[in-house]
């Protein structure tokens, strides 16, 4: 690892206003001593020493300030080496650079053998040699105590990220026709072995995983570092077979933790042409864990194979086609109606807009796999404005042709919440297409409130004072408190689906249900539920007082113009 | 004792000046205390005691203070007994000794 001149540390400009450093000179002679310290009296503070023993004693008294000794080799008390030897042996001293002061050209090679850094001639050199060597011996010493400092993980021992990826270049380049494997191990909700065992438990787990992966490493030839927190990578030669990982990691956990929360993830790619760069390389092997579940009940591995390198592939692809999917309008918008239940016959009273993405190769593509894409990608605000755009011209088109239309709902991100522009966005929306705020429903899910709550009751506020009515969507799915719901202002909660699937009467779910119908009457909002398929989920919602339904019962989500009529029947059925 | 004394004896007065930071007091200093050191006399019974060991360790010790001061004939004198006495050679060191304690002498003297 080297040092640019940016990153350099310039002992001379940074510290030399702040404090002196400390030289020791080790000298049995009076006069030698006193030359040298008057030569770097100027710029060091001088402690001396008159012999081997007396200078061991002073380095190990003053171990945290000495920046360098200067020692003379031959001196009465036997030579100087009876200190280069106590030096190197203590872990505390040897960090300390040493300077040998020799006559003789025999002994400087055996002087750096043992630990020395640099050696000066007698009679002494001319001042400036001295002081410029000096100087040099500080700074390199600084500098590899740096590397020391910043390229070991100080928990485990293990590298750092930034020098294992020196390490792991720097092999590529020596060892260009080696396969080489990047693996990432990843402990699964690494912070409940924290919470449930406390801290001192998990550092000792964690030091157990970095001892384990290091060990693996080495023997498959490679090294292992601590990615961050609970996350380690190696890179090892290539092996056909990891279950040595796998079988040592368990073995070595269940002596600290049992081996049923060991939610080890290992993913693998193995670069056998060396096709793909090396943060590359590491994004595989964990694209390759994330396909592993996050629930799992011990270490488990997952090679990066062909079918996941065509998803990469795939994803690839759809995120390059988007802007020409907006430009072309192949994203198209549907609508699933809901249904007011609270009335003898269901009513229309709404419509869910909802996207579809008619792609020229791929055909319709699912929203489940660009949507979260999209998201993670930084791309879901412009797909949302997409939608908000088309929903606001269809209510005006319904509007022109019937006269009248019902109120449809659209999703809004959790990065729209912090985008600032959002109120005057929608309002513009509005404007432009002569509809009400009142018409354009806004669905936000709940796991952005838990986000912050403070952030997104201002927001809400703001939509709803200039008329908007907000839904909160997935309710049940997130947290939110009893305490923060009272506070929230909303129009309506939607359940959550994964509430709906498997109610039947008097069952668990179902109760969670009538709870949740409870907590609306107490706010006195509506509740929406959405994913209902059959007969019998509806009377059981009927029944305990759920007001509005959306889902396969009633009706898929249909085009434009499918909703189009419902509206016109609604009206005829209204008259 | 000045520097022009000193340079006439054959001292290299500008090598030992600048290792004393062009300090002149404290360049005469030095070879003051230089100059003073017991083992001058103490090498004399050494090696009339046929002490090799110790005569070598005193002789090089001398040679490395002599050195820095840049008294050049003196410290020519000190290499060469070091050198003899290295190599442990038998020898009558008298007269190289009596040569020594002269030229320091001489430098005192000035």
């Amino acid at each position: 690892m080297t040092f640019d001149g940016n990153t350099r540390l310039d002992i001379g400009a940074k510290y030399e206003k702040d404090f002196r450093r400390t030289v020791l000179i080790v000298d049995d002679e009076p006069v030698n001593l006193r030359i040298l310290g008057n030569i770097l009296k100027e710029e060091y503070d001088i402690v001396f020493a008159q012999g081997g023993a007396e200078a061991l004693t002073i380095i190990k008294e003053q171990k945290d300030f000495l920046s360098l000794v200067l020692l003379d080799l031959y001196m009465h008390d036997g030579n100087g080496y009876f200190v280069l030897d106590g030096m190197r042996d203590d872990d505390s001293l040897k960090n300390i650079p040493v300077i040998v002061i020799t006559a003789a050209k025999t002994e400087e090679v055996e002087s750096l053998r043992r630990g020395a850094v640099d050696f000066l001639g007698k009679p002494y050199d001319s001042p400036e040699v001295i002081k410029a060597r000096v100087k040099r011996a500080i700074e390199l010493s600084i500098d590899r105590n740096i590397i020391v400092e910043t390229g070991v993980d100080s928990l485990t021992g293990l590298m750092t990220k930034e020098f294992f990826f020196q390490y792991a270049r720097e092999y590529d380049k020596f060892h260009p026709d080696q396969q080489v494997d990047a693996v990432v191990l990843n402990f699964c909700k690494f912070h409940l072995v924290n919470e449930l065992y406390g801290r001192t438990m998990g550092d000792n787990l964690i030091r157990v995983i970095a001892m384990t992966a290091r060990e693996v490493a080495r023997s498959c030839g490679g090294v292992a570092c601590r990615y961050n927190a609970d996350c380690f990578y190696m890179y090892i030669e290539h092996q056909e077979d990891y279950s040595l990982l796998k079988d040592m990691l368990v073995q070595r956990i269940s002596d600290i933790l049992s081996p049923l929360d060991a939610r080890i993830r290992i993913g693998v790619y193995p670069d056998l042409y060396r096709s793909a760069n090396l943060e590359q390389r590491f994004d595989r092997a964990t694209a390759a864990s994330n396909t592993i579940s996050k629930n799992i009940h011990s270490p488990h591995i997952a090679v990066y194979d062909n079918q996941m390198h065509e998803k990469e592939l795939y994803e690839a692809r759809l995120l390059g086609d988007m802007d020409k999917a907006l430009e072309e309008h192949q994203f198209m918008v549907v609508f699933q109606p809901k249904y007011d239940i609270t009335t003898d016959t269901p009513r229309l009273c709404s419509a869910e807009v909802l996207i579809r993405w008619k792609h020229p190769e791929f055909g319709f593509v699912r929203p489940d796999s660009f949507m979260p894409l999209f998201e993670e990608n930084g791309r879901i605000k412009e797909l949302d404005r997409y939608v908000w755009r088309e929903a606001a011209k269809q209510l005006k088109r319904w509007k022109d042709l019937y006269g009248t239309a019902v109120p449809i709902s659209v999703n809004v991100s959790r990065v729209d919440i912090y985008d600032p522009d959002l109120v005057d966005y929608l309002k513009q929306i509005i404007a432009e297409n002569n509809i009400s705020a009142s018409e354009l429903h806004l669905e936000i899910t709940e796991t952005a409130y838990t986000d912050s709550v403070t952030q997104i009751k201002g927001v809400v506020e703001g939509l709803r004072n200039e008329g908007f009515m907000v839904e909160m969507d997935d309710f049940g799915k997130g947290y939110s408190s009893l305490n923060m719901l009272t506070s929230l202002p909303i129009d309506a909660l939607k359940l959550d689906m994964a509430f709906i699937t498997d109610i039947a009467e008097n069952n668990k779910e179902m109760s969670m249900v009538e709870f949740v119908l409870e907590i609306a009457r107490f706010l006195g909002v509506p509740v929406i539920a959405e994913g209902v398929e059959s007969a019998s989920q509806y009377l059981l919602l009927k029944k305990a007082g759920c007001d509005i339904i959306q889902g396969y019962y009633f009706s898929k989500p249909v085009s434009a113009t499918e909703f189009g009529h419902l509206i016109e029947k609604s009206r005829m059925a209204a008259r | 004792m000045t520097l022009d004394s000193l340079r006439s004896y054959g001292a290299d007065v500008d090598d030992g000046l600048q290792r004393c930071m062009g300090m002149e007091d404290f360049y005469l200093e030095m070879i003051e205390l230089g100059l003073a050191d017991d083992r001058f006399e103490n090498l004399g019974q050494v090696l009339k005691d046929n002490n090799m060991d110790e005569a070598f360790e005193m002789a090089h010790a001398l040679k490395g203070v002599i050195g820095n001061l840049a008294l050049t004939p003196l410290y020519d004198t000190l290499c060469e007994v070091t050198e003899h006495l290295r190599k442990k050679d038998a020898m009558d060191y008298t007269q190289a000794y009596a040569k020594l304690m002269e030229q320091r002498q001489q430098i005192i003297n000035l």
